[in-house]
């Protein structure tokens, strides 16, 4: 017989609470992993979109809240004017329910922008000019919405025709729903205005001082890095601080489950660890097997945890909420490190149930 | 059975003046206990229930720890020892009277726990394990739980437990105050059969005289005190 059995057999004796601790540990890291990888998936899917369409600086009005405000549609032109700029557009991005979809990313882009660039057609075409009411669905908002070339959409009250399903290689360009910019403006009453300004940059430009350059010329608005669009943003940073908040909140429940849990088993063995110490058990090996049987229990917890969680977020991904516009991320770095916090939380857990069963003297646990 | 004994091996304990109070000082269980326990011996420690029998059977195994006076083994002071686990893991072997074997365990698991942290891996614990229980006549009880074990068997399979750290002293609080008298007659048969095969040195707790006289050496406690301590007649 091993420690290692020892650990399993203690753990054994009450398997249903033993059970219930593991799935409470459990529930905990699979809130973590669906939240985490809720946040981080949408970051993913946000860089991607940055890296496929090719932007080097994007401008907006992140004002606190996850989606920018609205501005003249000619600050393009400010912009565009400075040196080192090789090419802007505008931009309007809004959430709307969308039919039977209750929500759905739609994107108005300027006619013949490089932002069309990265939308492979897969059926159909895209729109002819600026004028034509047509729209072109990401492969998964058509797929979310149920239509295909030649069906009417209904973006708010005004009709448009789908002429074209694309692949634009990021979740976010894929669930979205793409018209020309004018049109969309038209639709959603936001006549003249834009969201987002791309910009392109010429070779060798020092983009830091463009950005600067970019708010200097237009105070109130923000010009950032792509690549540190998500650094930067507070919607990213709102999104981080309250899936690890809740996070937080659910290890610590899993800590104060546990521990209890650990607290009874030492209480209840009180006879069992009197006779351990009888038999020449030092202390430190009965601290040892509280601890290993409490992490034990982490670790046990932490892998169902993922494994739930990994199930909560493929539901999620079903889900027409979801779909389309986040492509949750759970890497085996998530997996690992959610795991890692669940054994961490069992460590935690059993550190005062142990030092409880290490000041234990044996000839009062022997008497019961 | 008067008088005093003369042991004539090398000494294990040496007990001065050893005191023991619960409930500060209000309750007085040991009142100053002066013993000589020699190597070899099996010494009977006899008296009415409350005398300090199992208290002092404690002090020995340090389960429990003297108010005052001194308490020697092998020349060495065990109530300055910060962890008697060493100590019990040793040299110590322990019979209770409810024999105290884990619910959760096999029997020769059970056998097995005194091992830990001893020298060997568990091939060399299972083996010794199953050499024990094959000497207390158990060798077809080994995968069963304690529950599916009669009293008599719980108690042979406590004693090869109380062997498998190879122990110099076995401390035995009424090995067979849960036995009818068949039981306890085989019980007491095997203790001395295994004391003389293993070279150990046995101390009882008894309150029945009959069992007692089993012993080489019988030492009379009441109220706390040794009130006789002589061979066995």
């Amino acid at each position: 017989m091993s420690f290692l059995q020892v650990i399993f057999r203690g753990l054994w004796r009450r398997p249903v609470r033993t059970g219930l601790t593991v799935l409470g540990i459990a529930i905990g890291i699979a809130a973590v992993v669906a939240l985490v990888g809720m946040a981080s998936g949408y970051e993913k899917s946000v860089v991607n979109q940055l890296d496929t369409i090719g932007i080097d600086i994007v401008v907006s009005n992140m004002q606190g809240g996850i989606m920018p405000k609205t501005f003249e549609e000619t600050v393009r032109d400010g912009i565009a004017s400075l040196p080192g700029v090789s090419e802007a557009n505008a931009t309007l991005m809004q959430m709307l329910s969308v039919e039977d979809a209750p929500m759905m990313v739609v994107y108005g882009r300027e006619w013949n922008s490089f932002t069309w660039d990265g939308l492979e057609v897969l059926e159909g075409r895209l729109p002819r000019d600026s004028a034509e009411p047509a729209v072109v669905l990401g492969k998964l908002a058509a797929e979310v919405m149920g239509k295909k070339v030649g069906d009417p959409l209904q973006i708010e009250a005004v009709e448009f025709t789908v002429v074209g399903i694309v692949d634009g290689s990021s979740v976010l360009e894929n669930g979205a729903i793409n018209l020309a910019l004018p049109r969309f403006q038209e639709a959603s009453g936001y006549e003249e205005r834009a969201n987002f300004v791309n910009v392109r940059v010429t070779e060798g430009t020092d983009v830091a001082a463009l950005c600067a350059a970019i708010e200097a010329r237009h105070p109130g608005l923000r010009a950032v890095a792509s690549g540190e669009v998500v650094g930067t943003s507070q919607g990213f940073r709102m999104a981080r601080a309250m899936s690890w908040s809740t996070s937080l909140l659910a290890i610590i429940v899993g800590v104060l489950g546990v521990m209890n849990t650990m607290l009874m088993s030492v209480f209840e063995r009180k006879h069992e660890i009197g006779v351990l110490l009888a038999l020449g058990w030092q202390r430190a090996r009965i601290m040892a097997l509280i601890l290993c049987e409490s992490a034990a229990m982490g670790l046990l917890g932490g892998i169902v945890g993922v494994l739930l969680g990994a199930a909560v977020l493929a539901v999620l991904e079903t889900t027409p909420y979801v779909r389309g516009f986040l492509e949750p991320d759970l890497g085996w770095a998530l997996a690992l490190r959610a795991v890692i916090i669940a054994m961490l939380v069992g460590v935690i857990s059993g550190l005062y149930p142990a030092w409880r069963s290490s000041r234990l003297s044996p000839g009062l646990a022997l008497q019961g | 059975m008067s008088g005093s004994a003369k042991p004539a091996g090398e000494t294990l304990y040496e007990a001065t003046g050893l005191t023991k109070e619960y409930d500060d000082g209000n309750v007085p269980a040991l009142r100053g206990i002066d013993l000589r326990i020699s190597r070899g011996e099996f010494v009977a420690i006899v008296g009415p229930s409350g005398c300090g029998k199992t208290t002092l059977l404690n002090m020995l195994g340090l389960l429990d720890r003297p108010t005052a006076g001194e308490l020697r083994f092998r020349g060495r002071d065990l109530t300055t020892l910060g962890d008697p686990a060493a100590y019990r893991a040793r040299d110590i072997g322990f019979i209770f009277q409810s024999f105290h074997l884990l619910p959760n365990f096999t029997v020769e698991e059970n056998v097995q726990i005194p091992m830990f942290g001893l020298p060997g891996s568990p091939a060399a614990r299972r083996a010794r394990a199953v050499e024990l229980l094959e000497a207390v006549g158990l060798s077809h009880r080994l995968a069963h739980l304690p529950v599916k074990l009669s009293g008599g068997e719980r108690q042979r399979a406590a004693i090869a437990r109380s062997l498998a750290n190879r122990p110099s002293i076995l401390l035995a609080d009424e090995p067979t105050g849960n036995l009818d008298s068949k039981n306890s007659e085989h019980v007491m048969e095997l203790l001395q059969r295994l004391r003389v095969e293993h070279d150990v040195t046995l101390v009882m707790v008894t309150h029945d005289r009959q069992l007692a006289a089993h012993a080489t050496r019988l030492v009379e406690i009441r109220d706390g005190r040794v009130m006789a301590d002589g061979l066995s007649p």
